[in-house]
C-alpha cells in the first residue's frame, strides 16, 4: 500500500523569499548601526579614559533589550492590546473605538495604549506568519520571528542613542536597569500607540521608521535623564575631546549606509516603497552633512569645515528623513534635510546657550541631532508628504495580464475600490491634517517620554543610592570601572603569575626551552 | 663629552639627522614632545566646542659627541632645522661625565 505522499513545504503559501530576505537582511543592517556602529562612534568621541565604558554599556545594553524584547517587549509593542470593555475588535485584532466623544476617547486611548506583555520565543511565535496592528493593509510575507528582529534591532538602538546624555558619570548597574525598564514603559508603548496599531495610528499619525518613536523619544528621555544625574566632572567637561576621529569615520559610516536597512525596510516588502525610502534616506543624509559642513565654514567662529561637524550633519539628515522616508520625493527629502540641519546647527550653536539647554550637561548633545531633528523631520511628513509616493500600491491588469501600478490621482478617477497609501503633505494638497497628527504625536512622545524617564531615574536612585559614581571613581574612568584601558602600554605591564619576577604559582607550559647559560653575544658590529 | 639637546620642529628631523650622518655622528635618541617658546599654540574645534592648545608638537633628540665635534655638530643642527620663522626651536648643550656601552662595558668616548 503506498503511503501518501508527503510534500516538504520550505515556504508556506503566506511566505514570499524575496520580502523575508530584505527583511532579515535590512534588520541586520539596522544591527550593525548599534554594533559596532554607534559603538565605535561613541566610544572615538569620548576620551580615552571613557572608551571602554561606552563600549560595556553599548554591548550589555544591546542584550538587554534583546532578551527584555523576546521575553515580554515585542508582544507589548505589537502584540494584541489590552482591550476593555465596550471596544470591538477588527479584523486585525486591534480594538476599533466605539465612540469618539467624551469618555469614549479616553477610553478609546486606554485601550489602545499597549500590547499585552508576553514572550515571543515559541515555535509558533517564530514561524508563524507574522501578524500585527502594523500593518493591515496587506498581510506580511514572512514569519513573525523575521517581524520580531527586524523591531528588536530599533527597540535596541534607541536606548544606546540616549547613552551619549548620560555617559561619563552613570553607573554601569544604572544603566543594566536602567535599558529593560525604559524599552519596557517608554518605547514598547510608542512603538504600540505609533505602529503597533494604538491610539495615533488609528487617528492617522505616521513615523514611517521612528523619527519620534526612536530619535525624538531618545533625545528626550537622554536630555531628562542627564538632568536627573547632574554634570560630568568639571575636569571632563573642559577636557572632552575626541581619542580617534579615524575611528569616529567608521561607525558613523555604518551608522549612514546600515539606514538603508533602517528606513528601507519599513514598508515591509522588497518592492518600491523601500527602494524609494532608500534612496531618499540617502540624498537627505548628504544634504544635511553639506548643509552642516557649508554652515560651519561660514558662519561659525572658526569659519573651519569640521569633520565631526559632518558627522552631525550626517546624522541630521538620517533622523530628519526617518519619520518620512517612503512617503516624500527626492526633492522633499532634499527640503527635509536642508530644513531640519539647518535648525539643528542652529539650535546646536545658539539655543545650547539658553535655559534649560545650557543647564544640562547632554555630554555628545543627543538632543540636538535626534531630539530636535526628529521633531522637525515628523512635522515635515505633514508638509513634504507626497500622495504620489504609494507605500501600498494597487495596480490594474493591463491587457498581458500585468499589474501596472498608478497613482492616487489616477484612482480617485478610475472604478478601483483599492485605495493605495501615500501621505496627504501640506505641500501637495493644502491639507494641514496631516502636519496636526504629526503635531499631536509629538507632543505626545515628548511628554511620555520625559515623564516616565524621570520616574525612572529617580526610582533607580533610590533603589540603588545614587546613579552617578563618586568623584574619585570618573577621575580615573575605564581603569576604576572595569579595570580595562581602551590603549594599554604592553611594555609596562606583565602578566601576573608567568615568567621571572612574577608572584603567585608560575605557569609553565610543556616543552618551553628553558633560558640559555651562557648569552649569545649578539651578532652585531659597530659602536 | 657633551651632551646636545636640540628641540626642533618635527618635519626637519630628516634634514638634520643626513646632516649629522655626513658628519660622522653615530647615533641619537629622539622623542616626540610638546612644548612651547615664542611660538603661540592654536585652537582646535571638537563638535563646535573650542579648545586652546598652548603646547606645539615637537621632536627632541639627545646627542652624546666629543668634546671636538660640539661646534660643528650645533651648527649642522642649527643649519639644517632653520626656517627663519618663529617655533625653530632650540638646542643647549651640557657636560657629560661618562658614557658606558651596556653590552661590552666600554667607558668614555670608546663607547660613542
Amino acid at each position: 500500500m503506498l503511503a501518501a505522499a508527503v510534500t516538504y513545504v520550505p515556504y508556506p503559501s503566506w511566505l514570499n523569499p524575496g520580502d523575508n530576505t530584505w527583511q532579515i537582511t535590512a534588520a541586520t543592517f539596522v544591527g550593525l548601526m548599534s554594533l559596532p556602529g554607534l559603538a565605535v562612534l561613541y566610544a572615538s568621541i569620548v576620551p580615552k579614559k571613557w572608551a571602554v565604558n561606552v563600549l560595556g554599556m553599548m554591548f550589555a545594553g544591546f542584550s538587554l533589550v534583546m532578551l527584555s524584547w523576546f521575553l515580554w517587549g515585542y508582544k507589548m509593542g505589537f502584540g494584541v492590546p489590552s482591550v476593555g470593555h465596550g471596544v470591538t475588535q477588527g479584523v486585525s485584532g486591534i480594538a476599533q473605538a466605539n465612540d469618539e466623544t467624551g469618555v469614549g476617547w479616553v477610553k478609546h486611548f486606554f485601550d489602545n495604549l499597549i500590547g499585552v506583555p508576553g514572550p515571543a520565543l515559541s515555535p509558533q511565535a517564530e514561524q508563524g506568519q507574522a501578524v500585527s496592528g502594523a500593518n493591515t493593509i496587506i498581510p506580511f510575507h514572512f514569519p513573525t520571528a523575521s517581524l520580531a528582529y527586524f523591531q528588536l534591532v530599533f527597540a535596541a538602538i534607541t536606548p544606546l542613542l540616549f547613552l551619549g546624555s548620560v555617559l561619563g558619570r552613570i553607573k554601569f548597574l544604572a544603566w543594566c536597569l536602567l535599558v529593560p525598564l525604559w524599552s519596557t514603559c517608554v518605547y514598547s508603548v510608542d512603538a504600540f500607540l505609533l505602529w503597533g496599531g494604538g491610539y495615533f495610528s488609528q487617528e492617522g499619525a505616521l513615523d514611517f521608521s521612528g523619527g519620534y518613536v526612536i530619535h525624538m523619544s531618545a533625545g528626550v528621555s537622554g536630555f531628562v535623564a542627564a538632568w536627573v544625574l547632574g554634570p560630568r566632572l568639571l575636569r571632563d567637561r573642559q577636557h572632552f575631546l575626541p581619542n580617534n576621529l579615524v575611528m569616529a569615520a567608521v561607525g558613523a559610516g555604518i551608522l549612514w549606509l546600515g539606514w538603508n536597512g533602517f528606513n528601507g525596510g519599513d514598508p515591509y516588502y522588497a518592492g518600491a516603497s523601500a527602494a524609494g525610502a532608500v534612496v531618499n534616506t540617502n540624498i537627505c543624509t548628504a544634504t544635511g552633512l553639506l548643509t552642516w559642513v557649508a554652515l560651519d565654514a561660514w558662519l561659525s567662529k572658526e569659519k573651519k569645515p569640521t569633520f565631526l561637524g559632518a558627522v552631525n550633519g550626517m546624522i541630521c539628515g538620517l533622523v530628519g528623513i526617518t519619520p518620512c522616508a517612503g512617503w516624500v520625493n527626492g526633492q522633499g527629502a532634499i527640503y527635509v534635510g536642508l530644513i531640519c540641519t539647518t535648525i539643528v546647527w542652529v539650535a546646536w550653536n545658539f539655543l545650547s546657550k539658553v535655559r534649560p539647554f545650557s543647564k544640562v550637561d547632554d555630554a555628545l548633545g543627543v538632543i540636538y541631532t535626534h531630539g530636535i531633528a526628529g521633531f522637525f523631520g515628523g512635522l515635515l511628513l505633514g508638509v513634504f508628504g507626497d500622495p504620489n509616493m504609494l507605500e501600498y500600491g494597487c495596480g490594474h491588469l493591463d491587457a498581458a495580464g500585468q499589474v501596472i501600478a498608478t497613482t492616487t490621482t489616477q484612482y480617485a478617477t478610475g472604478s478601483s475600490k483599492c485605495t493605495p497609501f501615500g501621505v496627504d503633505g501640506l505641500a501637495y494638497t493644502g491639507s494641514a491634517h496631516q502636519l496636526w497628527e504629526q503635531f499631536r504625536a509629538a507632543l505626545w512622545v515628548i511628554i511620555w517620554s520625559a515623564l516616565v524617564t524621570f520616574l525612572l531615574m529617580h526610582l533607580l536612585k533610590l533603589v540603588l543610592r545614587g546613579v552617578r559614581y563618586k568623584d574619585e571613581i570618573l577621575e580615573v574612568g575605564d581603569l576604576a570601572i572595569h579595570g580595562e584601558e581602551a590603549f594599554p602600554e604592553e611594555a609596562f605591564a606583565s602578566r601576573v603569575g608567568i615568567g621571572v619576577g612574577a608572584s603567585g604559582s608560575e605557569e609553565v607550559f610543556e616543552n618551553e626551552p628553558s633560558p640559555p647559560d651562557d648569552p649569545v653575544p649578539s651578532g652585531g658590529s659597530g659602536s | 663629552m657633551k651632551l646636545v639637546v636640540a628641540v626642533i620642529k618635527p618635519f626637519k628631523l630628516d634634514d638634520v639627522k643626513e646632516s649629522l650622518k655626513t658628519l660622522g655622528v653615530h647615533g641619537m635618541t629622539v622623542s616626540e614632545v610638546q612644548g612651547f617658546g615664542r611660538q603661540r599654540g592654536h585652537t582646535e574645534v571638537y563638535r563646535g566646542a573650542e579648545y586652546e592648545v598652548e603646547f606645539v608638537p615637537k621632536v627632541q633628540l639627545e646627542i652624546v659627541v666629543d668634546d671636538a665635534q660640539v661646534e660643528e655638530v650645533t651648527t649642522a643642527i642649527v643649519d639644517a632645522a632653520g626656517t627663519g620663522k618663529i617655533g625653530d626651536g632650540k638646542v643647549w648643550i651640557l657636560p657629560v661625565e661618562e658614557v658606558v656601552r651596556v653590552r661590552t662595558g666600554e667607558r668614555g668616548p670608546e663607547a660613542l
